[in-house]
Protein backbone atom coordinates (compact mmCIF):
# COMPACT_ATOMS: atom_id res chain seq x y z
CA UNK A 1 0.00 0.00 0.00
CA UNK A 2 1.32 3.41 -0.95
CA UNK A 3 1.44 6.03 1.77
CA UNK A 4 0.32 9.52 0.97
CA UNK A 5 3.68 10.94 1.82
CA UNK A 6 5.56 8.78 -0.62
CA UNK A 7 3.03 9.59 -3.32
CA UNK A 8 3.55 13.26 -2.74
CA UNK A 9 7.31 12.85 -2.73
CA UNK A 10 7.13 11.18 -6.11
CA UNK A 11 4.67 13.52 -7.77
CA UNK A 12 5.91 16.79 -6.31
CA UNK A 13 8.96 17.14 -8.58
CA UNK A 14 6.85 16.17 -11.56
CA UNK A 15 4.34 18.93 -10.87
CA UNK A 16 6.67 21.66 -9.80
CA UNK A 17 10.15 22.06 -11.18
CA UNK A 18 11.95 24.58 -9.05
CA UNK A 19 15.20 26.05 -10.29
CA UNK A 20 16.77 25.61 -6.89
CA UNK A 21 14.93 22.56 -5.73
CA UNK A 22 18.03 21.17 -4.06
CA UNK A 23 18.48 24.19 -1.79
CA UNK A 24 17.33 24.36 1.78
CA UNK A 25 15.30 27.37 2.80
CA UNK A 26 17.32 30.23 4.25
CA UNK A 27 15.76 30.01 7.68
CA UNK A 28 16.65 26.38 8.36
CA UNK A 29 19.84 25.65 10.33
CA UNK A 30 22.83 23.90 8.87
CA UNK A 31 22.00 20.38 7.75
CA UNK A 32 23.16 17.57 10.05
CA UNK A 33 25.39 16.17 7.38
CA UNK A 34 27.09 19.54 6.83
CA UNK A 35 27.83 20.55 10.42
CA UNK A 36 31.50 19.56 10.24
CA UNK A 37 32.07 20.68 6.69
CA UNK A 38 34.48 23.59 6.75
CA UNK A 39 34.59 25.52 3.51
CA UNK A 40 38.07 26.21 2.27
CA UNK A 41 39.17 29.79 2.08
CA UNK A 42 39.54 30.93 -1.50
CA UNK A 43 43.14 31.59 -2.43
CA UNK A 44 43.61 34.58 -4.69
CA UNK A 45 46.93 35.65 -6.06
CA UNK A 46 48.15 39.13 -5.25
CA UNK A 47 47.93 40.24 -8.90
CA UNK A 48 44.36 39.08 -9.19
CA UNK A 49 43.37 40.62 -5.88
CA UNK A 50 44.70 44.02 -6.89
CA UNK A 51 43.06 43.86 -10.31
CA UNK A 52 39.70 42.76 -8.82
CA UNK A 53 39.85 45.50 -6.23
CA UNK A 54 40.56 48.08 -8.93
CA UNK A 55 37.70 46.81 -11.09
CA UNK A 56 35.25 46.74 -8.20
CA UNK A 57 36.21 50.21 -7.05
CA UNK A 58 35.83 51.57 -10.58
CA UNK A 59 32.48 49.86 -11.00
CA UNK A 60 31.17 51.24 -7.73
CA UNK A 61 32.27 54.78 -8.57
CA UNK A 62 30.74 54.58 -12.03
CA UNK A 63 27.44 53.22 -10.79
CA UNK A 64 27.29 55.73 -7.96
CA UNK A 65 27.84 58.57 -10.44
CA UNK A 66 25.09 57.34 -12.74
CA UNK A 67 22.68 56.75 -9.89
CA UNK A 68 23.28 60.16 -8.38
CA UNK A 69 23.01 61.84 -11.79
CA UNK A 70 19.57 60.38 -12.37
CA UNK A 71 18.48 61.03 -8.81
CA UNK A 72 19.40 64.70 -9.08
CA UNK A 73 17.71 64.95 -12.45
CA UNK A 74 14.55 63.50 -10.97
CA UNK A 75 14.62 65.99 -8.10
CA UNK A 76 15.18 68.89 -10.53
CA UNK A 77 12.32 67.77 -12.76
CA UNK A 78 10.02 67.34 -9.83
CA UNK A 79 10.77 70.79 -8.43
CA UNK A 80 10.24 72.48 -11.82
CA UNK A 81 7.01 70.61 -12.33
CA UNK A 82 5.84 71.53 -8.87
CA UNK A 83 6.68 75.21 -9.22
CA UNK A 84 4.99 75.40 -12.63
CA UNK A 85 1.93 73.59 -11.41
CA UNK A 86 1.75 75.70 -8.27
CA UNK A 87 1.82 78.96 -10.30
CA UNK A 88 -0.83 77.66 -12.66
CA UNK A 89 -2.98 76.41 -9.84
CA UNK A 90 -2.71 79.72 -7.99
CA UNK A 91 -3.91 81.66 -11.04
CA UNK A 92 -6.72 79.22 -11.61
CA UNK A 93 -7.71 79.42 -7.99
CA UNK A 94 -7.83 83.24 -8.06
CA UNK A 95 -9.99 83.16 -11.17
CA UNK A 96 -12.32 80.67 -9.62
CA UNK A 97 -12.56 82.80 -6.49
CA UNK A 98 -13.43 85.94 -8.47
CA UNK A 99 -16.07 84.04 -10.40
CA UNK A 100 -17.57 82.70 -7.19
CA UNK A 101 -17.69 86.18 -5.63
CA UNK A 102 -19.43 87.61 -8.68
CA UNK A 103 -22.00 84.86 -8.73
CA UNK A 104 -22.61 85.24 -5.03
CA UNK A 105 -23.21 88.97 -5.35
CA UNK A 106 -25.67 88.40 -8.19
CA UNK A 107 -27.54 85.90 -6.07
CA UNK A 108 -27.54 88.27 -3.12
CA UNK A 109 -29.06 91.10 -5.20
CA UNK A 110 -31.74 88.80 -6.54
CA UNK A 111 -32.58 87.56 -3.09
CA UNK A 112 -32.71 91.16 -1.78
CA UNK A 113 -35.29 92.15 -4.41
CA UNK A 114 -37.36 89.10 -3.60
CA UNK A 115 -37.12 89.83 0.09
CA UNK A 116 -38.30 93.45 -0.37
CA UNK A 117 -41.36 92.30 -2.29
CA UNK A 118 -42.14 89.70 0.27
CA UNK A 119 -41.71 92.17 3.11
CA UNK A 120 -44.11 94.57 1.46
CA UNK A 121 -46.71 91.86 1.08
CA UNK A 122 -46.19 90.72 4.63
CA UNK A 123 -46.54 94.26 6.03
CA UNK A 124 -49.74 94.79 4.05
CA UNK A 125 -51.16 91.51 5.27
CA UNK A 126 -50.29 92.40 8.85
CA UNK A 127 -51.92 95.79 8.56
CA UNK A 128 -55.06 94.29 7.12
CA UNK A 129 -55.18 91.71 9.86
CA UNK A 130 -54.75 94.36 12.53
CA UNK A 131 -57.46 96.59 11.09
CA UNK A 132 -59.83 93.66 10.86
CA UNK A 133 -59.11 92.70 14.40
CA UNK A 134 -59.70 96.26 15.66
CA UNK A 135 -62.99 96.40 13.79
CA UNK A 136 -64.09 93.03 15.12
CA UNK A 137 -63.16 94.08 18.64
CA UNK A 138 -65.14 97.29 18.27
CA UNK A 139 -68.19 95.41 17.12
CA UNK A 140 -67.87 92.97 19.97
CA UNK A 141 -67.50 95.76 22.49
CA UNK A 142 -70.55 97.56 21.10
CA UNK A 143 -72.55 94.37 21.29
CA UNK A 144 -71.51 93.82 24.84
CA UNK A 145 -72.42 97.42 25.76
CA UNK A 146 -75.81 97.05 24.11
CA UNK A 147 -76.45 93.78 25.89
CA UNK A 148 -75.47 95.29 29.21
CA UNK A 149 -77.65 98.40 28.72
CA UNK A 150 -80.60 96.20 27.85
CA UNK A 151 -80.04 94.18 31.01
CA UNK A 152 -79.84 97.36 33.02
CA UNK A 153 -83.11 98.54 31.51
CA UNK A 154 -84.76 95.22 32.31
CA UNK A 155 -83.49 95.29 35.88
CA UNK A 156 -84.65 98.88 36.27
CA UNK A 157 -88.12 97.88 35.14
CA UNK A 158 -88.08 94.94 37.51
CA UNK A 159 -86.84 97.05 40.37
CA UNK A 160 -90.41 98.41 40.88
CA UNK A 161 -91.48 94.95 42.08
CA UNK A 162 -88.52 94.48 44.49
CA UNK A 163 -89.30 94.07 48.18
CA UNK A 164 -87.92 97.03 50.05
CA UNK A 165 -87.98 97.80 53.81
CA UNK A 166 -90.90 100.13 53.18
CA UNK A 167 -93.19 97.53 51.62
CA UNK A 168 -91.81 94.54 53.55
CA UNK A 169 -94.82 94.28 55.85
CA UNK A 170 -97.24 94.52 52.93
CA UNK A 171 -95.29 91.79 51.11
CA UNK A 172 -95.38 89.53 54.16
CA UNK A 173 -99.06 90.12 54.53
CA UNK A 174 -99.58 89.38 50.88
CA UNK A 175 -97.57 86.18 51.14
CA UNK A 176 -99.45 85.02 54.16
CA UNK A 177 -102.74 85.90 52.53
CA UNK A 178 -101.93 83.94 49.36
CA UNK A 179 -100.18 80.61 50.25
CA UNK A 180 -98.97 78.70 47.22
CA UNK A 181 -98.92 74.94 47.13
CA UNK A 182 -96.34 73.62 44.68
CA UNK A 183 -97.33 69.94 45.05
CA UNK A 184 -98.92 68.33 42.05
CA UNK A 185 -99.77 64.99 40.51
CA UNK A 186 -99.59 63.73 36.94
CA UNK A 187 -101.86 61.18 35.34
CA UNK A 188 -100.98 58.87 32.46
CA UNK A 189 -101.89 61.44 29.86
CA UNK A 190 -99.59 64.03 31.42
CA UNK A 191 -102.29 66.19 32.93
CA UNK A 192 -100.99 68.16 35.83
CA UNK A 193 -103.14 68.41 39.00
CA UNK A 194 -101.79 71.10 41.24
CA UNK A 195 -102.31 71.14 44.94
CA UNK A 196 -102.08 68.48 47.57
CA UNK A 197 -105.75 68.36 48.41
CA UNK A 198 -107.25 68.84 44.96
CA UNK A 199 -110.14 66.52 44.24
CA UNK A 200 -109.79 64.70 40.95
CA UNK A 201 -112.84 64.54 38.65
CA UNK A 202 -112.66 61.12 36.90
CA UNK A 203 -114.32 60.82 33.49
CA UNK A 204 -116.19 57.62 32.44
CA UNK A 205 -113.66 56.29 30.08
CA UNK A 206 -111.07 56.74 32.66
CA UNK A 207 -113.10 54.76 35.15
CA UNK A 208 -113.61 51.80 32.79
CA UNK A 209 -110.00 51.67 31.92
CA UNK A 210 -108.91 51.76 35.50
CA UNK A 211 -111.44 49.05 36.37
CA UNK A 212 -110.17 46.71 33.62
CA UNK A 213 -106.64 47.37 34.71
CA UNK A 214 -107.40 46.40 38.31
CA UNK A 215 -109.44 43.32 37.34
CA UNK B 1 48.30 14.89 37.46
CA UNK B 2 48.85 16.66 34.19
CA UNK B 3 48.69 20.13 35.71
CA UNK B 4 52.22 20.92 34.58
CA UNK B 5 51.53 20.25 30.91
CA UNK B 6 49.84 23.01 28.96
CA UNK B 7 46.63 22.05 27.24
CA UNK B 8 46.71 22.31 23.47
CA UNK B 9 43.75 24.13 21.99
CA UNK B 10 42.73 23.07 18.52
CA UNK B 11 40.28 25.31 16.76
CA UNK B 12 37.76 23.80 14.37
CA UNK B 13 35.73 25.87 11.93
CA UNK B 14 36.12 28.76 9.63
CA UNK B 15 39.29 30.77 9.90
CA UNK B 16 39.33 34.46 10.58
CA UNK B 17 41.47 37.45 9.68
CA UNK B 18 41.29 38.75 13.21
CA UNK B 19 44.23 38.32 15.52
CA UNK B 20 44.31 39.55 19.07
CA UNK B 21 41.90 40.34 21.88
CA UNK B 22 38.76 42.36 22.25
CA UNK B 23 39.21 45.89 23.46
CA UNK B 24 37.65 45.13 26.84
CA UNK B 25 40.03 42.26 27.44
CA UNK B 26 42.93 44.67 26.97
CA UNK B 27 41.54 47.77 28.64
CA UNK B 28 39.75 46.06 31.53
CA UNK B 29 42.93 44.49 32.87
CA UNK B 30 45.07 47.63 32.74
CA UNK B 31 45.67 50.27 35.40
CA UNK B 32 43.42 53.31 34.94
CA UNK B 33 41.80 51.44 31.99
CA UNK B 34 44.98 51.89 30.00
CA UNK B 35 44.65 55.60 29.39
CA UNK B 36 47.77 56.81 27.59
CA UNK B 37 48.66 53.37 26.23
CA UNK B 38 48.86 52.54 22.55
CA UNK B 39 46.78 49.86 20.85
CA UNK B 40 46.85 48.53 17.33
CA UNK B 41 44.28 46.84 15.16
CA UNK B 42 46.04 43.96 13.51
CA UNK B 43 43.91 44.26 10.35
CA UNK B 44 45.49 47.65 9.69
CA UNK B 45 48.99 46.25 10.03
CA UNK B 46 48.86 45.17 6.40
CA UNK B 47 49.73 48.69 5.31
CA UNK B 48 53.38 49.72 5.08
CA UNK B 49 52.79 52.92 7.08
CA UNK B 50 52.16 52.54 10.82
CA UNK B 51 48.61 52.76 12.14
CA UNK B 52 47.95 52.94 15.87
CA UNK B 53 45.64 54.47 18.44
CA UNK B 54 46.40 56.17 21.74
CA UNK B 55 43.75 55.74 24.40
CA UNK B 56 42.45 59.02 25.79
CA UNK B 57 39.28 58.13 27.66
CA UNK B 58 37.45 54.93 28.55
CA UNK B 59 33.90 54.23 29.61
CA UNK B 60 32.92 50.75 30.73
CA UNK B 61 29.72 49.22 29.36
CA UNK B 62 27.45 46.46 30.68
CA UNK B 63 28.59 42.91 30.22
CA UNK B 64 26.64 41.44 27.35
CA UNK B 65 27.18 38.51 25.07
CA UNK B 66 29.79 40.42 23.11
CA UNK B 67 31.22 42.78 25.66
CA UNK B 68 31.84 46.23 24.30
CA UNK B 69 33.53 49.25 25.75
CA UNK B 70 33.43 52.90 24.79
CA UNK B 71 36.90 54.21 24.11
CA UNK B 72 38.05 57.55 22.70
CA UNK B 73 41.35 57.43 20.91
CA UNK B 74 43.81 59.61 19.08
CA UNK B 75 43.95 57.76 15.80
CA UNK B 76 46.88 57.61 13.44
CA UNK B 77 45.96 55.82 10.22
CA UNK B 78 48.66 55.04 7.68
CA UNK B 79 50.95 57.66 9.17
CA UNK B 80 48.32 60.41 9.14
CA UNK B 81 47.03 61.64 12.46
CA UNK B 82 43.28 62.36 12.52
CA UNK B 83 42.50 65.91 13.66
CA UNK B 84 39.75 64.81 16.03
CA UNK B 85 39.29 62.11 18.64
CA UNK B 86 37.65 58.93 17.42
CA UNK B 87 35.13 56.98 19.42
CA UNK B 88 35.34 53.20 19.31
CA UNK B 89 32.22 51.43 20.48
CA UNK B 90 30.54 49.41 17.72
CA UNK B 91 33.76 47.64 16.75
CA UNK B 92 35.19 47.28 20.24
CA UNK B 93 33.98 43.68 20.60
CA UNK B 94 36.13 42.49 17.69
CA UNK B 95 38.98 40.28 18.88
CA UNK B 96 41.44 42.15 16.72
CA UNK B 97 43.19 44.60 19.08
CA UNK B 98 46.73 44.39 20.30
CA UNK B 99 48.41 46.27 23.13
CA UNK B 100 51.84 47.72 22.38
CA UNK B 101 54.27 47.17 25.25
CA UNK B 102 55.68 50.33 26.74
CA UNK B 103 59.23 49.63 25.58
CA UNK B 104 58.09 49.37 21.95
CA UNK B 105 56.00 52.53 21.93
CA UNK B 106 58.93 54.80 21.15
CA UNK B 107 59.91 52.64 18.19
CA UNK B 108 56.41 52.78 16.78
CA UNK B 109 56.13 56.53 17.21
CA UNK B 110 59.53 57.02 15.59
CA UNK B 111 58.34 55.02 12.59
CA UNK B 112 55.89 57.74 11.64
CA UNK B 113 57.78 59.43 8.86
CA UNK B 114 56.07 59.03 5.58
CA UNK B 115 52.34 59.40 5.63
CA UNK B 116 49.94 57.80 3.19
CA UNK B 117 49.43 60.98 1.21
CA UNK B 118 49.24 62.00 -2.44
CA UNK B 119 49.45 65.77 -2.56
CA UNK B 120 50.05 65.91 -6.31
CA UNK B 121 47.22 63.60 -7.35
CA UNK B 122 44.02 65.31 -8.47
CA UNK B 123 41.01 63.10 -9.21
CA UNK B 124 38.68 64.15 -12.02
CA UNK B 125 35.31 65.59 -11.06
CA UNK B 126 33.46 64.74 -14.24
CA UNK B 127 33.34 61.86 -16.66
CA UNK B 128 31.90 61.16 -20.06
CA UNK B 129 28.66 59.24 -19.98
CA UNK B 130 28.52 55.62 -21.09
CA UNK B 131 27.31 55.12 -24.70
CA UNK B 132 23.90 53.61 -23.90
CA UNK B 133 23.14 56.37 -21.44
CA UNK B 134 23.96 58.95 -24.12
CA UNK B 135 21.46 57.35 -26.49
CA UNK B 136 18.83 57.20 -23.76
CA UNK B 137 19.24 60.85 -22.94
CA UNK B 138 19.06 61.90 -26.62
CA UNK B 139 15.86 59.91 -27.04
CA UNK B 140 14.41 61.26 -23.83
CA UNK B 141 15.10 64.86 -24.78
CA UNK B 142 13.57 64.32 -28.22
CA UNK B 143 10.46 62.91 -26.60
CA UNK B 144 10.12 65.80 -24.18
CA UNK B 145 10.89 68.43 -26.83
CA UNK B 146 13.97 69.78 -25.06
CA UNK B 147 17.08 71.00 -26.90
CA UNK B 148 19.50 68.24 -27.84
CA UNK B 149 22.40 67.86 -25.45
CA UNK B 150 25.93 68.24 -26.81
CA UNK B 151 27.97 67.98 -23.62
CA UNK B 152 27.77 64.40 -22.50
CA UNK B 153 29.61 64.71 -19.20
CA UNK B 154 28.32 64.09 -15.72
CA UNK B 155 29.81 64.67 -12.30
CA UNK B 156 31.58 61.81 -10.59
CA UNK B 157 30.43 61.25 -7.03
CA UNK B 158 32.98 59.92 -4.61
CA UNK B 159 32.45 58.45 -1.21
CA UNK B 160 33.39 60.84 1.53
CA UNK B 161 35.63 59.51 4.24
CA UNK B 162 38.07 61.01 6.71
CA UNK B 163 40.63 58.60 5.26
CA UNK B 164 40.42 60.11 1.78
CA UNK B 165 43.88 61.31 0.80
CA UNK B 166 43.53 62.01 -2.91
CA UNK B 167 42.20 65.45 -3.76
CA UNK B 168 39.20 65.89 -6.03
CA UNK B 169 39.47 68.55 -8.70
CA UNK B 170 37.59 71.75 -8.06
CA UNK B 171 36.05 73.68 -10.95
CA UNK B 172 38.10 73.48 -14.11
CA UNK B 173 41.21 72.11 -12.47
CA UNK B 174 43.11 69.67 -14.63
CA UNK B 175 43.07 66.16 -13.15
CA UNK B 176 46.24 64.15 -13.05
CA UNK B 177 44.46 60.80 -13.08
CA UNK B 178 42.25 59.57 -15.90
CA UNK B 179 38.91 57.98 -15.15
CA UNK B 180 36.67 56.52 -17.83
CA UNK B 181 33.51 54.49 -17.95
CA UNK B 182 35.47 51.69 -19.62
CA UNK B 183 37.79 49.01 -18.30
CA UNK B 184 40.62 51.38 -17.55
CA UNK B 185 44.28 50.59 -17.17
CA UNK B 186 44.84 47.16 -15.60
CA UNK B 187 46.65 47.07 -12.28
CA UNK B 188 48.28 43.76 -13.15
CA UNK B 189 48.76 43.41 -16.91
CA UNK B 190 49.97 39.85 -16.53
CA UNK B 191 46.33 38.74 -16.21
CA UNK B 192 45.44 40.20 -19.61
CA UNK B 193 48.14 38.52 -21.66
CA UNK B 194 46.90 37.91 -25.18
CA UNK B 195 43.73 39.91 -24.64
CA UNK B 196 43.31 43.02 -26.79
CA UNK B 197 42.51 45.98 -24.54
CA UNK B 198 40.94 48.92 -26.32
Amino acid sequence: MLSQNSLLKRTWPMLVQCAEAHRKPRWLPVAKSKIYRIPKRPVISEDERLELMRLHNNYKTQMRSIRRFYHEEMIKEKSTRESASSEMSQRLEAEEWARCVELNEKWNAQVAVEREERRKLEVAALEEYALKKIEADDIKLKERIAKASEEIKKQKELSSTFITPENLDAAIDHALANPIDYNFAIDLKGNKYEGRDTQIQYTKAKEEKSASATA
Amino acid sequence: MASATTTVIKYVGRTTDFKGKTLWEIVGSLKNFGVGRIIVRSVFERYPEPSFMKIVKVEACPDEERRRVRVWVEKTFRGRKMPQLTEIYRTSYKPDYKLIPKNEEAKLLAGVEKAHDFPDVILPNSVEMPPLMKKFIIKDHEKKGLEIMTDFTMPISYNHSPNRVKRIAKGNEKPTVAFTMGLGKPASPSLYEGVPLS
